[in-house]
């Protein structure tokens, strides 16, 4: 048999039944892993353990030999969510103490529970050829699904071309991330991506369908399933360096609203969405684009603080050194 | 002396309503400025009154001798004021932890704002002390907490605030995006200090640290030399990654500690229990690695695997 469920961790809790943290173990299961797929760090990020669920049991009806002509050539493994306690009870963080899973790495194998957790998942994924962490945003602001590369190698960026997301963001390593996943994948070598799809808080189908899609051309993009026949790709693939990255700050506060969606190309100077007044009620700004571009996020929260983000957009030309990877690693 | 309390940060939010972040200001001569920053996180109240007994302090002695204040004193009592309005650690409505977002940026979101004022006003003082007071699950004796990269400078002064403990840590990489890292990175010295427990005030533990605040600004000439203050009651002793031991739970349960806070314990000695709250079964007992000194406890009783029940100071030479 060639599917597995297994447990990366099992643990006490006070007051309610032992727990695991489980995952697919797919493919051969004599070789070690060639690709690590993790969800689910933050327990409201909800499309991408919905995907890897979604996934894992496609992979796992190829697997059986369910699908005709589909092949899994590697050993996959699947985490759709490690932070079980955080998804079951809707919260971003470690219900219990507050603390970022994403922010615990490389974690500790004797150390604080979320340590343990951290330390386990990089366990099981560090062998991996490729491993890909998967998140959306916050609850606040929508986000094209797109790669994000940290200083990446050569064959990163070629991998991150497999997946036919609509935008692939370089961005330069910085302390807000040293702590995270994918940092201390990058620390131990090997290869991988982060993604980020949607808004955190619910599903968005369209944007599960495009990362599912996206995760089944990995796969056989790095040789690991062959004989799957999908539909032709929408769209190209844009790939953007750390200064072709425009957020859109708002010095006004009120009400945002705006009938946009992400994913589109717009231009210099077009509406972008209105602030009115919280309380009176009337218009305090037209928001436009000072640039044009591919608009890869836009804020889905209507109440907005005086220097709340409320879009970004991808530019063709570099548009200066605005710091915006310090509002990257929001919600990420 | 003048007294007054200044606006340095102000943002709108969404409806009528506008943050509003305060100082208090000392002016006296022209002397050293030092400032004392507390209530970056939402459910640390230790710092707040620590605040309080110094303006009150310094009040007293603008009507008895004003002119012993010889430089300037700022104190900013209350960094995340939304989080402590609303009961919550982090900044509310962006969810992060104020101390993860230094320097922060003039054009960033509300926190990486805020946090880019307070660095603008707290650059160039003589010393920035920043209170802590742990998180609602740990007790804290009086310590100081200091980055190995700023040791030399900071040790010395740190001797004299009274405290029971200077822990000299490693550095950690989150910790660059803390303030006390930002502000040492740009060569103003600040100094963190963490006591108590989250939600709470132990009113002793403030006077302690109050005391040893006043005994450093006077030896940097803040207040005059000639003023007579409170003698210092408490000796530090000094702490690396070396001598301090932690202790976490082997099992999920219920903590209960016989040891006190700031007790020697000997190795083996019984520090706690981990009970069963669904019987009268006893998981696991809870003891002392080594001979030393019991510098965190755990407040909060119900712990995962893993959850810090004590960090133990292992004794050596002289302490």
């Amino acid at each position: 048999m060639s599917v597995r469920e297994s447990f990366m961790l099992h643990m006490t809790a006070p007051l309610r039944e032992d727990f695991g943290i489980p995952y697919h173990d797919l493919g051969p299961r004599d070789e070690s892993p060639r690709l690590a797929l993790v969800a689910g760090l933050h327990g409201n990020e909800l499309n991408g353990v919905f995907v890897l669920a979604r996934l894992a049991n496609f992979l796992a009806q190829v697997a059986e030999q369910e699908r005709p002509d589909a092949r899994l050539l590697g050993r996959v493994i699947v985490v759709p969510a490690v932070n079980v306690l955080g998804l079951n009870t809707r919260s971003r963080v470690w219900p219990f103490d507050g603390t970022d899973l994403n922010r615990m790495f490389p974690g500790y194998e004797s150390g604080e529970t979320t340590q343990r957790i951290a330390a386990a998942l990089l366990r099981l994924t560090e062998p991996a050829r490729w491993r890909i962490d998967i998140h959306s945003s916050n609850l606040d602001f929508e986000e094209l699904p797109q790669v994000r590369l940290y200083a990446p190698s050569d064959e990163e960026r070629t991998a991150a071309g497999w997946l036919g997301l609509p935008a692939v963001i370089e961005r330069p390593l910085n302390a807000t991330f040293t702590a995270t996943l994918a940092n201390a994948w990058r620390a131990r070598g090997g290869r991988s991506l982060v993604i980020q799809a949607g808004y955190a808080g619910g599903l968005q189908p369209p944007h599960c369908e495009r990362l599912f899609r996206a995760l089944v051309d990995f796969l056989e993009g790095s040789g690991l399933l062959a004989g799957v026949r999908l539909a032709a790709p929408e769209g190209d693939v844009h790939c953007f360096g750390p200064r072709q990255s425009f957020p859109l700050i708002s010095e006004h506060a009120g009400w945002f609203v705006s009938r946009l969606e992400v994913g589109q190309w717009i231009q210099t100077g077009e509406l972008l969405g209105y602030v009115y007044d919280g309380f009176r009620g009337e218009l305090r700004a037209e928001v436009r684009s000072p640039v044009s571009g591919l608009l890869s996020g836009i804020r889905r929260q209507p109440l907005l603080c005086e220097g709340d983000l409320v879009a970004r957009v991808l530019t063709r030309e570099e548009v200066g050194a605005m710091a915006d990877t310090y509002l990257m690693g929001h919600g990420q | 002396m003048k007294i007054r309390r200044e606006t340095f940060f102000t943002l709108e939010l969404p409806y009528r309503e506008r943050i509003v972040l305060e100082r208090a200001v000392f002016e006296g001569g022209g002397g050293a400025r030092v400032a004392v920053v507390a209530g970056v996180h939402g459910d640390e109240l230790e710092g707040l009154y620590v605040c309080h007994r110094l303006a009150g302090w310094l009040e007293a002695l603008a009507r008895r001798r004003p002119q012993a204040l010889l430089g300037r004193v700022e104190l900013y009592p209350a960094l995340n004021p939304l989080g402590l309005d609303t009961l919550q650690r982090r900044v509310p409505i962006h969810e992060v932890d104020l101390n993860r977002v230094f320097p922060g940026h003039p054009e960033g979101l509300f926190p990486h704002r805020l946090a880019h004022a307070a660095l603008r006003h707290l650059t160039g003082a003589a010393l920035v002390i920043d209170i802590h007071a742990s998180n609602i699950y740990l007790r804290e004796i009086p310590q100081v907490r200091i980055a190995r990269a700023f040791e030399r400078e900071l040790v010395p002064l740190a001797r004299h605030m009274n405290l029971d403990l200077i822990w000299v840590h490693e550095a950690v990489t989150v910790l660059e995006n803390t303030i006390a890292h930002s502000l040492n990175e740009r060569g103003t010295p600040c100094l963190v200090v963490e006591m108590g427990v989250g939600m709470r005030i132990t009113p002793a533990f403030a006077e302690q640290v109050a005391i040893g605040i006043l005994a450093v600004w006077q030896r940097l000439g803040v207040l005059a030399a000639d003023l007579e203050l409170e003698p210092a009651s408490h000796v530090p002793r000094v702490a690396d990654d070396g001598n301090v031991h932690y202790l976490n739970a082997e099992v999920s349960g219920m903590f209960v500690p016989v040891a006190e806070h700031w007790m020697a314990v000997t190795r083996g000695e019984p520090l706690g229990r981990i009970a069963s709250p669904l019987s009268g079964e006893l998981l696991a007992e809870v003891r002392s690695p080594v001979d030393g000194i019991v510098f965190t406890l755990r407040e909060y009783p119900l712990v995962y695997e893993g959850s810090l029940l004590a960090r133990i100071m292992q004794a050596r030479g002289g302490q």
